[in-house]
């Protein structure tokens, strides 16, 4: 037995609209893509052969599925026209199809399967024709029925639209609600109703609500209230305070310190509401905002752009340290780790040149430190751990005049961590250099 | 470029092989079957190795000549490779594309039956 996935770009244009950059088949349902729940539901069908067809690129699934080798089946890529009807698509893949049965699946559709029951007597139904149909779409036999596998009757198969913002929310929630217990869901559960994802931090003060579903490289800061029926993608952090109750927040999404978000969507700086479908875009980077996915590449490249700053500091830096140091040293102004006091001509020309920091820099030529990041010479990095900390010789803080408190420098630092870019962090510590000079000697 | 033509059951069938970039999509705009608007024909791409916007562009440019005087242009056996200059261009939307070419035969005599 086969299956045909047939999806039309109208079918799921509204889903195109709320994540643009994400293929309608592969958009998060309860951590899961849209897709594998149909490729589950064909796999308990017995099938070992699935096509996916559709009017749209398909390009964003093909190098999500591959060739289905993950689910150990073989999966297959097509195009079909707008106008197709199931005929149509029937005889435009009729090698495909053979003389056996295909399941159809078309739609945008959630099928309401049950992965404890056995669904391999649809192969050898009699008669061919919709087995479950809904507005936007159906489940359809077609070709001659197949020796039967299973003496099993065929179990009660439900299809439910997703049409909008309010039913796919509702959809994501019952599946949550349901759990593993029915369907074959992502992240480790050490008790029902609850799914965790790789590389996921939670803080000691931290509360997790049942249901809940968290994806992989998740962070959540202390204080955070997750659930209940709360859905989070992966590459999210939850800032401190902020309480997420029947909300989805999807993948690379930051949520700011001290929020309540209930009964919403979060994708990146949007907040939608399902109900009425209002979007709000946030322009406050520090409440809401996109996470970049951290490439492996980007990381490299990062390192590679602060050492060679590092080296260019070293050098031009060399001779007034060798000078300034064993003077300051003798008359007992200089302390590792602390700043240089503005007491004398010496002593400014070394605060000014923040030959306080010269020390570390070797750390940035091992890969030890970055050139800007979190501050670590303040005994601040015990309060930062985690993977938006970047311990450094200079700090995002000091590229900023208003971040004067702790707590200030701390949302200054988490931000910029996540967002910067390697070049951009040079420009950033040119101007932590200029605001050190002039907040050290305001004249 | 090679271009091979064949008649089955009255349809025109136009098997594509090798490459068709800038320097061989000329010739394929020139090809009888393909240019002339009236025919409804069948192109088979199983041994096409190489399409380039140019070749694509020749073969949406024929397709349309043939949809505005009411013929069709059917497209068979595509491979991966093709497919994916078809799906990134977003123009799989303008086709009917058929896994076996005899179902493209059968459909291409289906709808000049019904015009």
């Amino acid at each position: 037995m086969k299956t045909l996935i047939a999806i039309k770009e109208a079918d799921c244009a509204w889903m195109r609209e709320t994540l643009p950059d994400t293929h309608p088949l592969l958009a998060p349902l309860c951590n899961k893509p849209f897709v594998e729940y149909l490729i589950d539901f064909a796999i308990l069908a017995g099938c070992r052969e699935i096509r996916l067809l559709s009017d749209g690129p398909l390009s964003q699934i093909e190098e999500y599925c591959s060739n289905g080798s993950r689910w150990g089946i073989e999966l297959t890529y097509s195009n079909l026209h707008p106008s197709d009807e199931e005929q149509e698509l029937l005889r435009k893949n009729r090698k495909f199809c053979d003389t056996g049965r295909t399941i159809i699946l078309s739609g945008y559709n959630f099928i309401d399967y049950d992965k404890t029951l056995d669904y391999r007597s649809l192969a050898s139904i009699d008669s061919a024709g919709a087995i479950a149909s809904c507005p936007g779409g159906s489940i359809t036999l077609a070709g001659p029925p197949e020796p039967s596998l299973t003496d099993q009757p065929l179990p009660p198969v439900g299809l439910t639209p997703v049409d909008d913002l309010k039913s796919y929310c509702r959809i994501a929630m019952t599946t949550l609600e349901t759990g593993s217990s029915r369907y074959v869901l992502p992240g480790y559960g050490g008790e029902p109703g609850c799914a965790i994802g790789r590389n996921v931090t939670i803080s000691k003060t931290a509360q997790i609500h049942k249901p809940a579903s968290i994806g992989n490289n998740v962070r959540i800061l202390p204080g955070a209230v997750i659930g209940p029926s709360a859905i989070i993608g992966s590459n999210v952090i939850i800032d401190k305070g902020s309480t997420i109750k029947e909300s989805i927040i999807l993948d690379n999404t930051y949520i700011g310190e001290q929020l309540e978000i209930e009964g919403r969507i979060a994708s990146k700086n949007t907040l939608i509401d399902p109900e009425s479908g209002v979007t709000l875009a946030m322009q406050d980077p520090h409440l809401l905002a996109g996470i970049n996915g951290g490439a492996t590449a980007l990381v490299l490249w990062r390192k590679i752009v602060h050492a060679l700053a590092a080296a260019l500091l070293l050098l031009l830096l060399s001779i007034p340290f060798a000078i300034l140091y064993p003077l300051l040293r003798l008359r007992g102004k200089w302390q590792d780790g602390h700043s240089i006091p503005n007491a004398g001509l010496a002593e400014s020309i070394a605060s000014a040149l923040s030959l306080d920091r010269y020390p570390l820099l070797p750390g940035v030529l091992t890969g030890r430190l970055a050139i800007i990041g979190s501050r670590t010479h303040e005994n601040r990095a015990a309060n930062h751990a985690g993977t938006d900390c970047r311990p450094a010789v200079f700090s995002y803080a000091e590229t900023e005049a208003w971040a004067a408190t702790e707590s200030d420098a701390a949302i200054v630092e988490r931000y910029h961590a996540l967002h910067s870019t390697p070049l951009g962090d040079i420009g950033m510590t040119i101007q932590a250099l200029i605001n050190r000079i002039h907040y050290r000697n305001p004249t | 470029m090679t271009i091979t033509e064949t008649l089955s059951s009255g349809i025109t069938i136009v098997e594509l092989c090798g490459t068709i970039d800038a320097s061989t999509a000329p010739e394929l705009q020139r090809h009888q079957a393909i240019s002339d608007p009236t025919q409804t024909i069948v192109i088979d791409l199983a041994r096409l190795d190489f399409l380039d916007s140019s070749g694509l562009g020749a073969i949406i440019g024929a397709a349309r000549r043939k949809e505005e005087s009411g013929a069709n242009m059917l497209l068979s056996c595509m491979n991966q490779k093709v497919r994916r200059v078809f799906d990134i261009t977003g123009t799989v939307r303008l086709f009917h594309i058929f896994d076996e070419t005899a179902a493209a035969i059968d459909y291409a005599t289906t709808l000049r039956k019904s015009q």
